[in-house]
């Protein structure tokens, strides 16, 4: 039963709309600890900069995408760790495969619900207290 | 503002980028760009702003998003090609999808036919009737993994020692799986280091790598690595070298004949592609050995422009290339082949220079409220007043230029100046914005009229206001479709008068003397001046016998109630006239000029000011009131004899200078401040030249002197009045009036009306 506070979380989107929707989603839900990256490259270094429980990235991104940040978090040891969830546009379910095949733990389709990002977010840590 | 509505605001303003970003990738797709990088930008665009409009439940804009994706989807993946059946139609569809944002924003309105038909013509393209947007659950037989966390308590420190390195090591891990890599076409790879004796020679590495572009394909690499730091640089010294690959099937001697005459004069090795430790991957020793190298000095910036170059190239799958094993992935992923042992460390290559210079023009920028930065700029103006205000004073309190306070206001001015400046900076803008709209307007006009024309731009970087920018589409969308329809000739009159079929039309911008300057010219017929001067005469614009010069029959064109179009089509002729053009481009402060040659075209001029806030003025006084005359159309001032001075009757005056007449307009007479004319020595005159270079000299009382006036707009506060431009306040705090020179030279002129200043 995770306090959602003591999760740290990184957003990853290109969109600031999408970044800003999160963000405010995830304040509702009681997190605190929110960064945010415009692009899977600058994602990266958040990950690999400051401590990170959860990752919830878009999946077309110029630059790196989502799939290529979730390859990196996942050859690295010391992130692998590092729980993933992946936003996408609409329930591509070839797209989501693949991800499932590189160690994503969950997926979340565009527009949602601060009660489907709740639902996501638990099937990953488990309720949230 | 409450966060959803900020966020709203933001969504709406990214989308304004987006699809920006939609048509300018569209527009290239439909000039034969079929990279992926093109096709998955523009794919980004209308997936970003359905993603968006979704979470705000904007349905009309998602159903329409949903299609258009759909379709671009179909490009992306390889089953569509980006041939003009497809690219025109998205196109379109692209205009209804903005059509829709603005609708969704502004609360307007588009016609459900529209995006009906547009969407139909999508749907036909693809061959996919309907997917359901929302169909969520397709995901069925598909296992997430929980996360075990073991959650540390915030503040631990970061996982990873050393993040420099992993970042590199970890972009190439995210590289996509290597597919089978394409055969080599074969070629050499080249290291070129000028010495300082071949520039001595004038030889130019540039032509040399031109050259060398002739033998296949080139990639080239700036090392710029041995570059000293400005106090250290020679400027006669050689500090940069090449790496180069050339593809193809050149031999070598071809190649070293490019450096024939160099070849004494560098140091070049030539070895065949391959040869150099270039592994399968298609990463070069020398990347490897970067990336290897990483912890003893490479920036990291270096090494991820390094990696992405790696990642932009899909013709050149990038593998593992550390000597950093992956770690095992929590599911089953492709195995990445490990690269071989890197070679020796060589000096750290500069990355692929296009593509940083690409990254730094994106980066670093904030949105501003715009009225934010109207708000500064509106404070500046009044420090500007204050300081003009302070100044005034410490003059008439007698002080001395040289006294410690009159430098210091001196000082402050010119920071007041630099301040002004770099806020004007803030509010400008690429003409890009308008001229990009350009293209698919001159398309469509094409197709209506059924001529040939080709858009030719040029300057698009150029900066000016963003108000500007924003009152010059309709004037040029009207000045382009002008060129076009009345403009060009139809192709065969072309043929027959031995021109290309192909008419073009040039949309062009530069900066001249503190103002922006637009063009749009056609290499058309030219202006049928008999035709003109026929329907001038026809609709009493003026007399049957009037002799006119060619210049001023062209300009005829801009008086109200002119229209060449014999019929109206649907085209030119929607009640708006080159007047009206004529009178938003004056509204901009700005001038409008026209030159055509008989057979060769015809060319409009605009001139606007870079900034609509602020003006160079000379502040005269003419029958007891204060004027600001724009300092840009002084030409000079001169004491008028009264031997200089003739009448012409009527009480027209005209004034002799260097031998040439030019009209004299009595300022305080013109604008009912006196009743008597003023006797032209008891005066001062400002020679001005107005648009199109016409010429007058305005009589006043007495120049008081030259100062920056913050312009406020005298239509916003009270009402448009005949030969005054605008209203400023001066240091004294005195209300004055910005003269609109162009009306007084067209009334000193005849040309036109001067009964309107009268009326004034």
């Amino acid at each position: 039963m995770p306090a959602a506070a003591s999760i740290s979380v990184v957003v990853v989107d290109d969109q600031q709309t999408m970044r800003s929707l999160v963000r405010t989603g995830l304040q509702q839900l009681g997190f605190k600890d929110i960064r945010e990256a415009g692009d899977g490259e600058a994602g990266l270094r958040q990950v690999l900069t400051g401590t990170t429980h959860l990752v919830i990235s878009d999946f077309n991104m110029p630059k790196l995408d989502g799939l290529g940040l979730l390859r990196a978090i996942r050859s690295h040891e010391p992130i692998r760790g590092t729980a993933f969830i992946m936003l996408t546009g609409r329930a591509d379910k070839e797209l989501v495969q693949r991800a499932v095949q590189f160690g994503v733990n969950n997926y979340l389709v565009k527009p949602f619900t601060v009660a489907q990002l709740k639902e996501k977010i638990e099937a990953v840590f488990g309720p949230l207290t | 503002m409450d966060p959803m509505a900020e966020i709203k605001a933001t969504f709406f303003q990214e989308c304004e980028e987006q699809l920006v970003e939609l048509e300018s990738g569209l527009l290239a797709m439909d000039a034969g760009d079929d990279s992926s990088e093109t096709v998955n930008a523009v794919f980004r665009a209308v997936h970003s702003v359905k993603g968006g409009a979704g979470a705000f439940g904007l349905d009309d804009l998602v159903h329409f998003a949903h299609v258009f994706e759909t379709t671009l989807d179909e490009v992306r993946a390889g089953r569509l090609a980006a041939t003009a059946e497809v690219v025109k139609p998205m196109l379109r569809a692209a205009d209804i999808l903005a059509d829709l944002v603005r609708a969704a924003r502004d609360g307007g309105f588009v016609d459900p036919a529209r995006c009906e038909t547009s969407s139909a013509e999508l749907k036909k393209i693809t061959g996919i009737e309907d997917t359901a947007a929302a169909d969520d659950d397709g995901m069925d037989g598909l296992v997430f993994q929980p996360m075990q966390v073991a959650l540390p308590p915030i503040g631990d420190a970061p996982a990873s020692g050393a993040p420099d390195l992993d970042i590199a090591a970890l972009l190439a891990a995210a590289q996509p799986e290597p597919e089978p890599a394409p055969a080599e076409p074969g070629g050499w790879t080249l290291t070129f280091k000028p010495k300082a004796e071949l520039y001595k020679k004038a030889n130019e590495t540039v032509l040399l790598l031109r050259e060398l572009a002739r033998l296949g394909d080139v990639e080239v690499e700036l090392d710029a690595s041995e570059l000293p730091l400005l106090p250290h640089l020679d400027p006669e010294g050689s500090y940069l070298s090449w790496n180069i690959k050339v593809r193809g099937p050149a031999p070598e001697g071809d190649i070293r004949e490019v450096f024939d005459f160099v070849e004494s004069d560098c140091d070049l090795t030539v070895a065949p592609i391959g040869a150099e430790g270039e592994d399968a991957s298609g990463l070069s020793a020398d990347d490897v050995a970067a990336i290897a190298s990483a912890e003893a000095e490479l920036d990291i910036a270096a090494l991820i422009s390094r990696a992405q170059g790696g990642i932009a190239e899909t013709s050149e799958p990038v593998g593992q290339s550390s000597e950093q094993q992956p770690a095992p992935v929590i599911a089953p992923a492709p195995a990445a082949p490990v690269a071989a042992a890197p070679a020796p460390a060589p000096a750290a290559a500069a990355p692929p220079e296009g593509r940083e210079a690409k990254a730094a023009a994106a980066a670093a920028t904030i949105r501003v409220d715009l009225d934010r930065v109207d708000r500064v700029i509106d404070l500046v103006g009044e420090l500007v007043i204050n300081q003009a205000m302070l100044a005034q004073r410490v003059t008439e309190a007698g002080m001395a230029r040289a006294s410690s306070v009159a430098v210091g206001l001196d000082e402050l001015e010119q920071l007041t100046r630099e301040i002004q400046d770099s806020v004007m900076a803030m509010r400008a803008q690429p003409v890009k914005s308008v001229f990009q709209r350009m293209p698919r307007l001159v398309r469509e006009v094409a197709a209506v009229v059924g001529k040939q024309v080709r858009l030719v731009t040029d300057g698009e970087g150029t900066e000016v206001d963003k108000t500007v920018i924003e009152r010059l589409t309709d004037p040029l969308t009207h000045m382009i479709r002008n060129a076009i329809d009345h403009g060009l000739e139809s192709p065969e009159k072309r043929i027959a008068a031995g021109k290309n079929p192909e008419g073009v039309v040039r949309l062009s911008a530069l900066h001249r003397s503190g103002r922006i300057v637009i063009e749009v010219a056609d290499d058309g017929g030219g202006i049928n001046r008999e035709r003109v001067k026929n329907i001038a005469i026809e609709k009493g614009l003026i007399a049957a016998d009037a002799a006119l010069t060619d210049e001023e029959i062209d300009n005829l064109i801009f008086l109200p109630g002119f229209s060449t179009a014999a019929t109206i089509s649907d085209i030119s002729g929607r009640g708006v006239g080159m007047d009206v053009v004529k009178r938003s481009i004056q509204e901009l402060g700005g001038r409008i000029s026209i030159s055509s040659r008989p057979g060769l075209g015809s060319t409009f001029t605009m001139s606007l000011p870079l900034t609509l806030a602020v003006l160079d003025g000379m502040v005269v006084t003419a029958g007891q009131q204060t004027l600001v005359a724009p300092l840009t159309a002084i030409v000079e001032t001169l004491q008028p004899r009264r031997a200089d001075v003739s009448n012409l009757g009527d009480g027209a005056r005209v004034i002799s200078i260097r031998g040439s007449y030019v009209p004299l307009v009595d300022v305080g007479l013109s604008l009912g401040y006196r009743s008597e004319p003023l006797d032209a020595e008891q005066g001062v005159a400002l020679l001005i030249e107005g648009e199109g270079g016409r010429r007058a000299v305005l009589l006043v009382d007495a120049i008081q002197g030259q100062r920056q006036v913050v312009i406020k707009s005298l239509e916003a506060n009270y009402r448009r009045v005949p030969g005054i431009a605008a209203a400023t306040i001066l240091g004294d705090g005195r209300v004055a009036l910005i003269l609109d020179i162009d009306a007084l030279v067209a009334a000193s002129r005849g040309t036109e009306a001067p009964r309107m200043l009268q009326a004034g």
